[in-house]
C-alpha cells in the first residue's frame, strides 16, 4: 500500500475521532442547557414497587390491613391468587377489627351510597372504566364527629382477562388523576388469559366530608380506570365475553382521639339501587379454532417458498456475478 | 451539502424533537416517548438506590442500558434519548467513514448519509427512547476496525454487542469468513476494495467460503488462521465475561430476562410475523420439538446460503442477513428495523438499481404492506374486531415483500468484496500488499 494511502487512513482515523468528541461535546451542550431551563418532576412512585413486592412477605411485622397503606396488600402476601370466596373471608374477617365501632356506626347513618353509573368507554383492547358513586351526606351530624381526614377506597377485583397497567397508573398519579393507585396479583403485561392470574387495582381518592356536606345532592366521586385487555381462549364465534364486577366501597377516615390519631374503615354499601344500565360486559375478538389448521398450513408454505425464492436467487446472481469476476480477471 | 453541516442540521433536528416530545408527554394523552424507554429509566433508577434492574417488569436488556441511564435519575429524564440520538449521529458519521475509505465519490457518501439521517424511522427511534441506535453504531464500528485491520479491538465490540443484543451473532460466521488469509493477515491493515462505479465489479478475484480442492484436512487447518482463532477467543471471552459478571450480581433473574427469554420468546399478541396467529392458535398447547424446529429452518437456510454466497462482500452480507433473519423471526416489531437500515447506506453505492422505477416500486411495495398489515392491527386492537385472519395474511403480504424488496436488491447488486486479495511472493517473508496495523 502506497505511504499516500496510509497517512489517508491515519488521517481519516483522526478526522472520526475528531467529529465523535465534537458530535458528543454538542449533545452535552444542549443537555446541560436543556436541563438547566426545564424543571426536573421526575416523581418516583410507589406504584411500581407495590406490584413488584406481591407475594413477598410484610416486613412491617403485625401492622393491620387498614393500616397499610393499600388495603388489599396484605390479601396477596397470604393468598397466592384472587378468588372471590377468599376475599370476602378477608374483608370480613382481616378488614375490621372492631377498634371503630362507634365511629363506623356514626358514619353508617351519616353516608349512604348509590352507585350511578358504570361503563366501559372506548373500543378495542384499550378501554375506561367509567365509575360514578354518589354519597348522601346528612350534614348535621357529620360535624359532630372528630373526623381529621378521609380517603375512599375503590377496589376493583379484575376478572380473567382484564389488566391494569401499573406503569400507565404511575403516570396518572403523577398528573394528580387519584390520589394513590396500586395494582396486585398477576401484573404480568404480556401473558393471554390461558397463562394469567386475576389482579386487582385499589384507587384512593381524597373526600373532604366538611366541604360536601354543605352540597344538597351530597358527595360525588368519578373514576376513570384505564383497562386492557389479554388475548382470550379461542372461540367459535370468534368473541369472548367478561364481565366486570362491581367495585367494593371503603372509606378510610382518620380520627382525633386522645392520645394519637387512628384510622378507621368502613365498608360502603349501596342502598339497593340498580345500576342504569346493567352490567359492563367487555366483548373482545379472540381466535377461531377452525382456522388452526388451515393456518399452520399456509403459514409454512408461505415460509418454505419465501425461503425457496431467496435461496435460489442468492445462489443463482452469485454464482453468476462470480463467473463475470473470473472473465473479467 | 457537506457532511459537516448534514450532521449539525440532524443534530438540531433531533434536539427539537426532544423538545417536543418531552412537550408532548406532559400536555396530551398519547405520549411521544416510547414505552420501552419508561422501562429503560425505571430500571436505571432502581441500578442507582443498589437494586437490580430486573425489578422492573418487562425490562430485558443488559444491565448496561440501565447503567447508561443512570444520569436520567441525576441529570434529567431526558438524558438517554439524548444518548441514543448521539448514537444516531454517530452512526451517520460511521456510515461515511466506511464510505470514504472504500473511495465512494462524496456526492454518493452524502446521498447515502442522507438515507440515513433523514429516515423517518432513525430520528424517531432514538428520539423517543429507543436503544437500537447503540448497537447499529457498534456494529458500524465493528465494520470499521475490521477494515482497518483492528482484530482485537473488532473482537471486543462484537463480544459487547452480541451481550447487548443477542442477533449480531449472525455476524459471527461472515466476520470469521471474511478475515480469509488470502485477503487479511493478522497485524497488518488489509487492503480495501475500492468502488469503482455502478454497474462494474472490482476488479480481484473474490476469496470464496468454499475450500479449493488442496484437500479436507489442509482446507480444514487453513482455516484457522490467527486473525480467526483470536477473533473468536477475544469475542467469546468478552461476551462470557460479561455475562458472567451480571450473573454474579444479578443472578437466573439476569440469565432469563436478558438472554433466555430472547432465545424462547413466543408471542401469540399480534405482530409483523407471519408466526403470531400460528401461535396465538395453538398457545394452549406446548409447541413440540418437531414443531419449533420446522419453524426455524427457513431461518437457519436463509441464512447459511446468505452467508455461502455473501460473506466476502460483508456489508451486503450483514445487510441481506439482518432484512432475512427479521422478516423470518418469531416476532417482528418496527424497531427492528432499524437493524437494518444502517446497513443500506453502506450497499447503496454498489447498487444498479434505479430509483425509477425499481427502486421506488420496491419502496412503495414495502411500506404499502405495511400500511395494510396496521389498517388490520388497528382495526383489531383499537375498534375491537374480529380481524385476525385477515391481519395475518397481511403479515404473509409483508413478507412477500420483504422477500420481493431483497431478491431485487440481491438481483442488482454488484457484487464487491470488501478486502483485495494479497499478493505474495514465492518467499514467506515478504507480503507485497499489507501494512502494520496498531
Amino acid at each position: 500500500m502506497p505511504p499516500s494511502t496510509v497517512s489517508y487512513h491515519m488521517e481519516s482515523w483522526q478526522h472520526v475521532q475528531v467529529h465523535i468528541c465534537r458530535i458528543l461535546g454538542i449533545q452535552l451542550i444542549f443537555l446541560v442547557g436543556f436541563g438547566f431551563c426545564m424543571s426536573s418532576s421526575f416523581v418516583s412512585c410507589e406504584v411500581g414497587r407495590c406490584t413488584s413486592n406481591v407475594g413477598s412477605t410484610n416486613q412491617s411485622l403485625n401492622i393491620p390491613p387498614y393500616f397499610e397503606k393499600y388495603i388489599t396488600k396484605s390479601y396477596f402476601d397470604k393468598y397466592d391468587s384472587l378468588l372471590d370466596s377468599d376475599f370476602l373471608d378477608f374483608i370480613s374477617h382481616e378488614l375490621f377489627p372492631g377498634s371503630c365501632e362507634l365511629l363506623l356506626d356514626n358514619l353508617n347513618l351519616v353516608l349512604r351510597l348509590s352507585v350511578q353509573q358504570r361503563s366501559l368507554i372506548g373500543d378495542g383492547s384499550h378501554r375506561h372504566l367509567s365509575s360514578s358513586f354518589r354519597f348522601n351526606i346528612q350534614s348535621e351530624l357529620i360535624a359532630e364527629l372528630p373526623i381529621h381526614f378521609c380517603e375512599a377506597i375503590i377496589i376493583e377485583k379484575l376478572p380473567y382477562g382484564i389488566f391494569a397497567d401499573p406503569f400507565e397508573l404511575q403516570h396518572l398519579l403523577q398528573r394528580g388523576v387519584f390520589m394513590d393507585a396500586a395494582v396486585f396479583g398477576d401484573t404480568n403485561l404480556e401473558l393471554p388469559s390461558v397463562h394469567s392470574n386475576r389482579s386487582l387495582v385499589e384507587v384512593h381518592m381524597d373526600v373532604d366530608l366538611n366541604t360536601f356536606s354543605r352540597h344538597k345532592d351530597g358527595l360525588e366521586i368519578n373514576i376513570d380506570l384505564p383497562l386492557h385487555i389479554r388475548y382470550p381462549p379461542l372461540e367459535e364465534s370468534g368473541y369472548s365475553s367478561i364481565e366486570l364486577g362491581a367495585p367494593d366501597l371503603f372509606m378510610r377516615c382518620s380520627i382525633e382521639a386522645k392520645s394519637h390519631n387512628q384510622s378507621c374503615l368502613l365498608m360502603l354499601k349501596d342502598n339497593g339501587v340498580a345500576l342504569g344500565n346493567g352490567p359492563v360486559v367487555w366483548r373482545v375478538p379472540s381466535g377461531i379454532k377452525a382456522h388452526a389448521r388451515a393456518v399452520s398450513i399456509v403459514t409454512f408454505i408461505s415460509a418454505i417458498l419465501s425461503t425457496l425464492s431467496i435461496v435460489l436467487t442468492s445462489v443463482y446472481y452469485s454464482s453468476t456475478k462470480l463467473c463475470k469476476n473470473l472473465k473479467q480477471s | 451539502m457537506d457532511v459537516r453541516s448534514l450532521l449539525l442540521f440532524s443534530a438540531l433536528l433531533r434536539v427539537l424533537l426532544i423538545i417536543y416530545g418531552e412537550w408532548q408527554d406532559a400536555h396530551m394523552e398519547v405520549r411521544y416517548t416510547d414505552v420501552d424507554y419508561l422501562v429503560f429509566s425505571d430500571a436505571a433508577s432502581l441500578m442507582a438506590s443498589g437494586k437490580s434492574p430486573y425489578q422492573r417488569s418487562t425490562y430485558r436488556y443488559s444491565p448496561l442500558l440501565a447503567f447508561l441511564l443512570v444520569p436520567n435519575s441525576i441529570i434529567h429524564p431526558s438524558w438517554g434519548k439524548f444518548l441514543f440520538s448521539a448514537s444516531d449521529l454517530l452512526v451517520g458519521l460511521f456510515i461515511h467513514t466506511i464510505l470514504e475509505l472504500r473511495k465512494v465519490p462524496e456526492n454518493l457518501c452524502t446521498c447515502a448519509l442522507m438515507v440515513w439521517l433523514f429516515n423517518p424511522f432513525t430520528f424517531s427511534i432514538g428520539t423517543r427512547g429507543n436503544c437500537e441506535p447503540i448497537v447499529c453504531a457498534m456494529i458500524l464500528w465493528i465494520i470499521i476496525c475490521l477494515m482497518n485491520g483492528k482484530v482485537l479491538q473488532a473482537a471486543f465490540w462484537y463480544g459487547l454487542v452480541v451481550h447487548f443484543r443477542i442477533y449480531p451473532i449472525i455476524y459471527s460466521i461472515p466476520i470469521i469468513l471474511v478475515l480469509d488469509p488470502h485477503c487479511f493477515q493478522y497485524g497488518l491493515k488489509p487492503a480495501l476494495s475500492s468502488w469503482v462505479g455502478q454497474g462494474n465489479s472490482t476488479q480481484s478475484i473474490p476469496s470464496t467460503a468454499v475450500p479449493d480442492s488442496c484437500g479436507i484436512w489442509i482446507a480444514w487447518t487453513s482455516m484457522f488462521t490467527r486473525a480467526r482463532i483470536m477473533f473468536g477467543l477475544i469475542s467469546g471471552a468478552v461476551f462470557f465475561a460479561f455475562t458472567g459478571l451480571f450473573f454474579y450480581l444479578y443472578r437466573w433473574e439476569f440469565l432469563h430476562e436478558a438472554l433466555l427469554y430472547h432465545l424462547t420468546r413466543t408471542d401469540p399478541r399480534h405482530n409483523f410475523s407471519i408466526y403470531f396467529y400460528h401461535i396465538y392458535l395453538h398457545y394452549e398447547h406446548e409447541f413440540s420439538v418437531v414443531e419449533r424446529l420446522i419453524s426455524f429452518l427457513p431461518q437457519f437456510l436463509i441464512q447459511l446460503v446468505l452467508i455461502i454466497c455473501f460473506a466476502q462482500d460483508l456489508p451486503f452480507c450483514f445487510f441481506a442477513q439482518t432484512v432475512a433473519f427479521v422478516a423470518f423471526n418469531k416476532v417482528i416489531t418496527a424497531q427492528y428495523f432499524v437493524w437494518f437500515f444502517c446497513l443500506l447506506p453502506l450497499i447503496l453505492p454498489w447498487s444498479n438499481m434505479k430509483l425509477k422505477w425499481t427502486g421506488l416500486s420496491c419502496i412503495l411495495l414495502w411500506m404499502g404492506a405495511q400500511t395494510h398489515w396496521l389498517m388490520w392491527g388497528y382495526l383489531l386492537e383499537f375498534k375491537g374486531k374480529n380481524v385476525f385472519l385477515e391481519l395475518w395474511i397481511a403479515s404473509i403480504l409483508f413478507l412477500a415483500a420483504n422477500t420481493f424488496v431483497l431478491i431485487k436488491i440481491i438481483r442488482y447488486h454488484t457484487f464487491s468484496p470488501l478486502f483485495q486479495r494479497l499478493e505474495f511472493s514465492s518467499s514467506d517473508n515478504d507480503l507485497g500488499e499489507g501494512k502494520k496495523s496498531n
